[in-house]
């Protein structure tokens, strides 16, 4: 059976080349798959006849226990004949239908055969999630096949509303099969039905399983999709939304019905939505002029009527059903086909207009006749057997047979098919009045001649209809299995023409006497209709939802997703202040004596802690930057003083040193930044971070507080002292930690240190920092300035200034500068190799040889700093990188491992006995890269800027931007 | 402190694919530091393109190599003295990462669709709008100009994402998280055309990137407290233990938890991802939308599955939340989307619930009923169908271009079904796998997580995931009606010819999303031969 589906999906695929080899003849060629199926469906019967059921299984995805199952019994039989039969003959139908060089037509037959496939597919699935494949197939083929016309903005938004209706029902139903699944154990369908759960959970997935058929038959309040998919072309009508797809959904219900019929709330929805289905789209085809979508209401008020009779669930309804089944899939594709006729020939679907066109095609009005007379239930055709069957079936349901349905809500029932029967008759009537009648007062309609090849398929359509009418046992004999599997009534029914005198007869009578005087009152009753109709439907409300879906996503984006870091950081922090700030909240008020917290040791740690919050709140309210980058070093320069204060001067002199480069830094970079901060954003969202700020510095301390009184366990560092001196050489821990005990993590950071560098420097720089030394001497002196050659007793303080306005310099500065420099570098050399016992180290004394630099810089611009550094700030990092990985490796020369300290003793002159370890190499490389990376951020944020902004104010002036008028200021 | 230190074996035979990938991006510096400017492009590509050759090649070898474990269930070794663990599931992660890579690397070597320019920009800290050479204007312009760096930076990435989801530990999870992201910040500033966006969105990411590794090694720390290991193994015997200090584990927990979860842009930790996937180089986000969510799954399925799988009942309904949250953001946002890349950005965040869902399909192998799906199984054959589909619907967006780029627009994606039916073909098969639609390989993976979840008893989010894949159909449908069924506007974008990089990367990702829907078997039974996570 996998190979009935696969042949429809390969000759899908073959499609397009036979469509360019015969033009619209492809169809026919494709039809004979669908053909060879109808012969193989037949053989089968003899399998299915006696209720046996013909099943393949493929197994798929072992994996994940999804297996092709296909089971064909009665019920698939039936739906078999149908999708296949009516296939062929819409497909030879179609080689008409269209021309040659239709604009489409490959995606037409592609989809078209496919869609067979996937159809065929569908009915004989035996696995849920299988059916619910093929399910899902038919929508999106079907969606092609709608919008076939896609140039129209109708056809456009009816395939689009088609797909969304059914593909979401489909959805829910799919939640609905893993829920039955889940609760069967399986997925085999016929295992389930076999053995039917029950519970609550089972009576959900029932119902949602329900709203996927609902959907897709097009039953209220689903309705509305079923005459927009209209716009398609007739053949799509005719097949998808007469005989094929919008019988799914009445399959599944008719598949569900022996196991599920009981469920409850399966009575209540279906009978109630299938009967006002019934009624209210009957009434609806009454008043439409267009006779296409007379019939899309009359084939929406049917499906209603099939939903009502398959959910009954009694013997009697199921054998009903069967044929009213296959009785509209015959009838309705063959007024669906009669239609598309009559469209192509004379031009028009508007039955005021047209006008003896029964006259002109009289083969084609007679067969139309007959399909008509069939779906009013006018004996002999099939209709009228189908429809006598079911009022016994519905008899049976008023008196009370079938569990869960009281007697009245059955004759209420009664009423409502017999009422929408009568409407069936009235719309029927106007049908047939409609596209054929010669109309007084209209004048006879151009009808182009017809093709008669045209016409065999709804005549051969026709002549099923009536020639089934008088089939009854052979169909009572076909159908019967199927309905045996249901609750039998009190009196065993059959298919007829004839069942003698009884209700069931006169409700035909009545059904049609009504609808022809309904069709007699056409006029005031459309007339009524336009009055009284309703300004909210169904349609209406699928709009509204969709509008809304839009505009909620639209709200939302705008909410959230404003582009803002700061909005999407506070989310983030947010949560980070609930999930964990809940947990250490709960942590602390649970056991409150963990924390163990002394106040304070010295009375300056409050004190300098007063200072720093003091400090950080106004750095939060300063709207000026130079001020928060001051107060934000406060509190940095109060750290320090806390590490002092607890007896780390080591740490203590480094922070004070980070924070007074990093402060110079800042200042520098200010130099290009606007005065103040932005007024966005404004002041209540400011408080509102504030708030969130304060909040999460809050949690962040209750998280220290946590962990530090969490301690269970010796801290590693108790032991750092010992080793300290014995395998570092060295009393100031903080050094031999740096350069010994964690050396790699310091050969890590350096690493990052160049990186960085690298990075700012390449920001500012663009490609290469190599251009910028320029010694003093190197500039050419401006014409106009005398030249006063330096000799003893003319020398300068420093030599750079003079390249700077008179007015920018300061002579103290220079002075004092030009004193201190030397002595500066010196204390850092000291620092340097005093480091691995006092305070101090390559670090710290890298920071400071970089503050002598800055002095430089600062005092005399520019020129001074090249004078103070000539040489190239990456050589600097790049010896110190290799000078500090030389010394890690040197150790595995001499056998040692890599970074292994070795100490030995000198004795110099003068300075006496000097304690050596070879980490002090170690600490050179630190040292070279912290002065370099300080020269490189002197050179980017000073020097570079500096000319950036000279630039700047040329530009302003209106001076040609050259670099010779630089010179002007030396 | 005393005791001589011994360093870890190094497990060669089954590091060795990673090594190769490390060593193929050191190469790939060196060449950058040696060979002169017209070469690199050709070299770099060749050396990363054979060392993510070696890499698959090695991959596959150590998998045929691994030891089996635990009677069957497991098969691996825990290696490098606990820090890398190389079990079924991180080569079957290994393996999709490198043909993630390798799409993401012939996008890379892209250079047809700009008109014979690269997609990077010449120089990365160019101001918008400039264009002049190194030397100031009259000099050859940076337009010329390539980022060849960006293939090592490729490499590095994958290496640490290989690593990533390898980890047998904190720390080396969190080195790896950097290793990972840190070429990523970069690569999404470097776009060609664009910049101010590109950049900014780097911005972000870094910013917001750098926040949430804050977080990670806070919760590390914090862990650490708690069960004095940061071997994941010993987390899960600490937990099992049971006593200590529960908050530290749930405080540190939770936080790396945040850390992870942004990786992979789940609600509320998404911001950036829209704002990212839309400003980075189209051939950037294909990769990274799609390795970085792999890798980040492999690394929180770890964490949680061996870490913390005896705290189940304690992160599972939080999880629960998450998952939920980040469907139903995913795919509400989605559909007031009219950006094509912003639009797949948050399908992608709807993606990550619904592998978070079946992330939380987590059983005992006991519990698990015969036949049935496992949830790492599940997880694994979702990113497999997510990265491959996202690769490829990423290099279907590069080819649609108007004068100044990419045409981003949903409108102006217009009727390109009848324009060129061939690229809305590509694009709208990728939109349905992303979907879910049957015979594609989203179907499928989707299938696979929910009937884990459902199985572990995650109904609730199950049905959610389901009412996310219902609104989600909506805006995937309304693309593909859109582009087949309107006409193109007046001044159509240009779909161009690319050249067989990009055309052969579309290709094979359109072959594989729709086998595995058709065939998704061998694909599952490998993901499932992988076994449980190694300890």
């Amino acid at each position: 059976m996998l190979a009935v589906v696969l042949a429809h999906f390969v000759a899908a695929m073959m499609a397009p080349a036979l469509v360019r080899l015969l033009g619209r003849r492809a169809f026919l060629a494709l039809a004979l798959v669908p053909l060879v199926t109808t012969v193989w469906a037949f053989s089968l019967y003899g399998d299915v006849r006696d209720g046996g059921t013909v099943t393949t299984v493929v197994r798929w995805v072992p994996g994940l226990d999804l297996e092709l199952a296909f089971a064909v019994g009665t019920l698939q039989w039936v739906m078999l004949l149908i999708v296949a039969g009516i296939g062929v003959l819409v497909m030879s139908y179609c080689a008409w239908y269209f021309k040659d060089g239709d604009k489409g037509l490959v995606i037409f037959t592609t989809s078209f055969t496919a869609f067979v496939g996937a159809m065929l597919g569908l009915v004989m699935s035996d696995d849920l999630l299988v059916l619910f494949v093929f399910w899902e197939l038919t929508t999106i083929f079907s969606f092609l096949l709608i919008g076939f016309e896609p140039t129209k903005r109708a056809s456009r938004l009816a395939a689009m509303e088609a797909l969304i209706v059914t593909t979401l029902g489909g959805l829910v139903m799919f939640v609905g099969m893993l829920l039955l699944g889940q609760e069967a154990g399986t997925h085999r369908i016929s295992e389930i039905l076999a053995d039917p759960p029950s519970g609550t959970p089972v009576t959900i997935a029932i119902l949602l399983m329900l709203v996927g058929a609902l959907s897709k038959s097009a039953i209220f309040p689903f309705h509305f999709w079923l005459p927009g998919a209209m716009a398609a072309p007739t053949p799509v009508s005719a097949y998808l939304h007469a005989a094929s797809m919008v019988k799914a959904g009445i399959y599944l219900v008719a598949l569900l019905a022996p196991a599920f019929a009981t469920v409850p709330g399966w009575h209540l929805s279906l009978l109630t939505l299938g009967t006002v289905t019934m009624l209210l789209a009957g009434w609806r085809a009454l008043r439409q002029i267009d006779i296409k979508l007379l019939l899309a209401y009359g084939t929406v008020s049917q499906l209603g009527f099939l939903t009502v009779i398959f959910a009954i669930g009694s013997q009697t309804a199921a054998l009903a059903g069967l044929a009213v089944l296959l009785g509209h899939a015959l009838f309705k594709a063959t007024l669906f086909l009669v239609v598309g006729i009559v469209d192509k020939q004379t031009g028009t679907r508007d039955l005021h207009e047209l006008s003896g066109v029964g006259r002109a095609m009289p083969a084609v009005a007679a067969a139309a006749v007959l399909a008509g007379f069939s779906m009013a239930g006018i004996p002999p055709l099939l209709g009228f057997v189908g429809k006598e069957t079911v009022f016994s079936g519905l008899i049976e349901l008023a008196h009370g047979e079938t569990a869960g349905v009281p007697g009245w809500a059955g004759w209420l029932v009664v009423a409502g098919l017999v009422a929408g029967s009568a409407l069936t008759v009235g719309y029927t009537t106007r049908f047939l009045w409609g596209a054929f009648a010669s109309k007084p007062g209209v004048p006879a309609t151009k009808v182009k001649p017809l093709n008669p090849a045209f016409a065999v398929s709804p005549i051969v359509l026709a002549a099923l209809s009536l020639g089934l009418g008088f089939a009854g046992a052979a169909l009572t004999t076909a159908f019967s299995p199927y309905a045996d599997t249901l609750v039998a009534g009190e009196h065993e029914e059959y298919l007829a023409l004839w069942h003698g005198f009884g209700l069931p007869l006169l409700f035909s009578v009545v059904a049609v006497v009504g609808g022809l005087a309904l069709f007699w009152v056409r006029e005031p009753l459309c007339r009524f209709q336009k009055r009284t109709a309703l300004s909210v439907n169904a349609e209406g409300v699928y709009r509204f939802l969709m509008r809304g879906v839009d505009r909620m996503a639209v709200e939302v984006t705008g909410t959230f997703q404003r582009g803002s870091v700061a909005a999407y950081l506070a989310i983030i922090l947010g949560v980070v202040l609930l999930l964990p700030g809940y947990a250490v909240v709960r942590g602390l008020l649970g056991d409150e004596t963990r924390i163990n917290v002394i106040a304070y040791d010295r009375l300056a740690q409050p004190v300098i802690g007063a200072v720093i919050v003091v400090a950080a709140l106004s750095t939060v309210r300063s709207r000026r930057r130079m001020r928060a980058v001051i107060l934000a070093g406060v509190t940095g320069y109060g750290c320090a003083l806390l590490f002092l204060v607890h007896g780390a001067p080591d740490i203590a002199l480094t922070q004070v040193l980070v924070e007074t480069v990093s402060l110079v830094v800042f200042v520098l970079v200010l130099r290009r930044l606007p005065e103040h901060f932005t007024n966005r954003p404004l002041s209540r969202q400011r408080f509102w971070r504030m708030g969130l700020a304060a909040l999460f510095a809050v949690a962040v301390a209750g998280f220290l507080l946590t962990t530090g009184s969490a301690r269970e366990a010796e801290p590693i560092s108790a032991t750092f002292p010992e080793a300290s001196k014995e395998f570092a050489y060295g009393n100031n821990i903080v050094n031999t930690t740096l350069v010994d005990m964690r050396a790699w993590d310091t050969m890590g950071e350096i690493a990052v240190l160049v990186a960085a560098a690298t990075g700012v420097a390449s920001l500012i720089f663009l490609d290469t920092r190599m251009s910028g030394i320029r010694r003093v001497y190197d500039i050419p002196y401006p014409e106009g300035v005398e030249k006063q050659p330096t000799q003893p007793g003319r020398r300068v303080w420093l030599p750079g200034p003079r390249t700077m306005s008179p007015d920018r310099r300061s002579i103290i500065f220079e002075v004092v500068t030009r004193l201190i420099f030397h002595v500066i570098l010196v204390f850092a050399i000291y620092l340097l190799i005093a480091g691995h016992n006092e305070p101090g180290g390559g670090f710290a004394a890298g920071m400071v040889t970089g503050l002598a630099l800055m002095v430089r810089y600062l005092a005399g611009g520019r020129y001074e700093l090249d004078e103070a550094a000539p040489i190239d700030a990456g050589i600097l990092i790049g010896t110190g990188l290799f000078i500090a990985a030389a010394s890690g490796l040197g150790p595995m020369i001499f056998g040692g491992t890599v970074l292994q300290s070795y100490d030995t003793y000198l004795q110099i002159p003068l300075l006496g006995e000097i304690h050596l370890v070879s980490s002090v190499f170690f600490d050179i490389g630190v040292y070279l890269v912290v002065v370099g990376l300080i020269l490189d951020l002197l050179r980017t944020f000073g020097s570079r800027l500096d000319r950036q902004i000279v630039r700047a104010e040329k530009k302003a002036d209106g001076s040609p931007d050259d670099a010779t008028t630089e010179q002007a200021v030396v | 402190m005393n005791d001589e230190f011994t360093g870890p074996a190094i497990e060669w035979a089954r590091l060795w694919p990673l090594f190769a990938v490390f060593g193929t991006a050191l190469v790939g510096v060196a060449v950058e530091a040696f060979a002169p400017r017209s070469a690199r492009c050709l070299i770099q590509s060749s050396v990363a393109g054979v060392g993510l050759a070696v890499a698959l090649v090695g991959t596959v070898l150590v998998a045929l190599e691994l030891p089996e474990r635990a009677g069957g269930a497991a098969r691996g070794d825990v290696t490098a003295g606990g820090a890398v663990v190389v079990d079924g599931p991180t080569v079957f992660l290994w393996g999709l990462l490198v043909v993630v890579t390798v799409g993401g690397l012939l996008l890379f070597a892209e250079r047809r669709v700009d008109a014979g320019l690269p997609v990077f920009a010449g120089q990365a800290s160019l101001p918008p709008g400039s264009t002049a050479g190194p030397g100031g204007p009259g000099e050859p312009s940076y337009e010329d100009w390539e980022h060849t760096e960006v293939y090592p930076l490729l490499v590095f990435a994958l290496g640490g994402m290989m690593l990533f989801c390898a980890s047998g530990d904190l720390l080396t999870m969190f080195v790896a998280l950097e290793i990972l992201s840190l070429p990523l910040y970069l690569l999404c500033g470097l776009a060609r055309r664009r910049r101010l966006l590109s950049q900014e969105a780097a911005m972000k990411y870094f910013l917001l990137g750098a926040f949430s590794s804050g977080f990670f090694v806070y919760g590390m720390a914090l862990v650490y407290g708690y069960a004095g290991t940061l071997n994941l193994a010993g987390v899960a015997v600490a937990v099992r233990a049971g006593g200590g200090q529960e908050v530290l584990l749930l405080v540190g927990a939770a936080m790396v938890m945040v850390a992870l979860l942004f990786k992979v842009g789940a609600v509320p930790f998404h911001s950036w991802t829209p704002d990212v996937y839309q400003g980075a180089p189209t051939a950037v986000t294909a990769y990274m939308a799609a390795a970085t969510k792999i890798a980040a799954f492999g690394a929180i399925l770890r964490f949680l599955y061996v870490g913390l799988g005896d705290a189940r009942w304690d992160w599972a309904p939080l999880l629960w939340v998450v998952a939920i949250l980040t469907m139903l953001g995913g795919v509400v946002l989605a559909v007031g989307q009219t950006e094509i890349k912003r639009l797949l950005a948050y399908s992608s965040i709807a993606h990550t619930g619904f592998l978070l869902t079946g992330v939380l399909g987590l059983q005992a192998s006991g519990d698990l009923a015969e036949g049935q799906i496992s949830s790492l199984q599940a997880v694994l054959f979702y990113l497999a169908t997510y990265g491959v589909a996202t690769v490829g619907i990423f290099a279907v967006t590069t080819l649609v271009r108007d004068p100044g780029g990419e045409a981003g627009s949903v409108a102006r994606w217009t009727g390109l079904g009848r324009t060129s039916p061939l690229v809305a073909g590509a694009f709208a098969v990728f939109l349905l796998s992303l979907a879910g639609i049957p015979l594609t390989a989203g179907f499928v993976g989707k299938w696979s997580v929910f009937a884990s979840a459902a199985g572990a008893g995650a109904w609730p989010v199950v049905a959610v995931a389901i009412t996310s894949s219902i609104i989600a159909v909506y805006f995937y449908v309304r693309h593909i009606v859109t582009m087949f069924f309107a006409d193109p506007p007046e001044d159509a974008p240009v779909v161009v010819v690319p050249s067989p990089l990009t055309s052969v990367t579309i290709a094979v990702a359109l072959i594989v999303t729709v086998a595995l829907g058709v065939v998704p078997g061998p694909l599952l039974d490998l993901a499932g031969h992988a076994g449980q996570f190694v300890r």
